[in-house]
């Protein structure tokens, strides 16, 4: 299909160093993936919810920032994460909100804002349920 | 014939920048389109394997017969070298925008990131084959009009700039109305959409200008009011801005009641497949 079908010497050394350049990403790419393969354990996912920073308030609404990781091995979809506030026994306040994707290892910031204090009731977030893609 | 040295690494870099604008022509579209990202993430390795094959199997019956080669290969050994050099172009190219629109970032994991890297790799692999075929250079043509008489210069430029709309609005309508600009903004930072824009005028001039495809040469002795390769690229780019900021306002996706920041950041990260779009379309006239 060439327009410039001439004889065609040998490839130049510039065409080999591109050559062995390419062939170094491409295995690598394919080690790492078969790496992934082998270090792969059939672990069904494992999700854990910590609150690392404080509580902060700002024009009367309090943030409640969470983090939530997957320690498991497998991907996860739709992950629910609620929360709720509890004054003397009674459901004050809730919220909910749903990760689209977890993948093992990652991990993903939000939080939750409130009208009423959180730390004047009993405050529980954890994560609600998720689904497998 | 034996070449001169730097000679040989002059074709091999023009070759290799073929291929990679190539690459970029038909990967951009699929760069912005989330659930590739998605996909990504939560495949296995051994269909990670399985896309890598199926490419490289695709790629190697390309280059039998298109390639990003100007010597294209027609031996079976040649094909299969340039087919591994395809896919490394195709990854490479994809791995750049993806880290730049922090898809990949130093937090991803490892099997994340290898899954994006190697599905949107592949739409970038198919380009970078497919180079010499959609767009072949036609050098035997340029010496056909070269007088720079006023009404032709502005009739150069007019087309120029028209061309430029065209390409850059067909692939902003394409990518305007979905949810990922408002996505990619949302963790965009100020060094990032800086990089982008830097990217934006590199590749539109690796396409147009340093890559051989058609009429560039011509291009280049034109003596235009926008034929400067600098200028020429810089104008474009505004044009593209343009193209996608209209785009973003046709489908609402920017209110004039949004604060000037988002405006400029959805401009810029609908800019770069824009301006792709508009060097593509300047190469098409």
């Amino acid at each position: 299909m060439s327009h410039s079908s001439q004889e065609k010497p040998s490839r130049s050394i510039a065409e080999w160093t591109t050559f062995g350049i390419a062939s170094t990403i491409l295995g690598a790419i394919a080690g790492l993936v078969i790496y992934a393969w082998t270090t792969e354990q059939d672990r069904p996912p494992v999700l854990t919810l910590e609150r690392r920073e404080q509580i902060r308030e700002a024009q009367g609404q309090f943030y409640v920032p969470f983090v939530v990781k997957n320690t498991g091995g497998e991907t996860v979809e739709s992950v629910q994460v609620v929360a709720e506030l509890r004054v003397n026994g009674q459901v004050e306040e809730s919220g909910d909100q749903q990760i689209d994707f977890l993948s093992d290892g990652e991990t993903e910031e939000g939080a939750f804002v409130f009208r009423r204090n959180p730390r004047r009731g009993e405050l529980t977030v954890r994560v609600a349920s998720y689904r497998l893609p | 014939m034996k070449k001169g040295l730097a000679e040989q690494w002059r074709t091999e870099l023009k070759d290799l920048l073929r291929g990679a604008s190539g690459g970029f022509l038909f990967g951009v579209p699929l760069l912005y389109t989330m659930e590739v990202w998605w996909i990504g993430s939560f495949v296995g390795p051994v269909r990670m394997l399985l896309a890598l094959v199926l490419t490289f199997a695709i790629i190697f019956f390309l280059n039998q017969t298109a390639g990003f080669r100007r010597d294209s290969a027609v031996h079976t050994t040649d094909a299969l070298i340039d087919s591994v050099e395809a896919i490394a172009i195709g990854i490479v190219c994809a791995g750049f925008i993806l880290i730049l629109l922090q898809e990949i970032t130093l937090q991803t994991p490892l099997h994340e990131a290898l899954g994006k890297l190697i599905y949107e790799g592949m739409p970038f692999s198919l380009g970078v084959a497919l180079a010499n075929q959609f767009l072949r250079g036609d050098e035997g043509r340029f010496d056909q009009q070269s007088d720079s008489s006023q009404s032709k210069q502005l009739s150069a430029t007019l087309s120029d700039i028209s061309a430029t709309l065209i390409g850059a609005t067909i692939i902003a309508f394409n990518i305007a109305p979905t949810d990922e600009i408002p996505m990619l903004a949302a963790a965009v930072s100020g060094l990032s959409l800086l990089s982008m824009m830097i990217a934006s005028l590199l590749i539109s001039y690796c396409i147009v200008f340093a890559s051989g495809f058609t009429h560039y040469q011509q291009r280049q002795q034109q003596r235009g009011i926008f034929q400067r390769p600098l200028s020429e690229t810089i104008a474009s780019y505004l044009v593209s801005l343009i193209a996608a900021t209209v785009m973003l306002l046709f489908f609402q996706k920017l209110e004039f009641s949004d604060p000037w920041q988002v405006w400029l950041n959805y401009s810029i990260l609908l800019g770069l497949p824009a301006t792709v779009g508009g060097a593509a379309g300047r190469l098409a006239i």
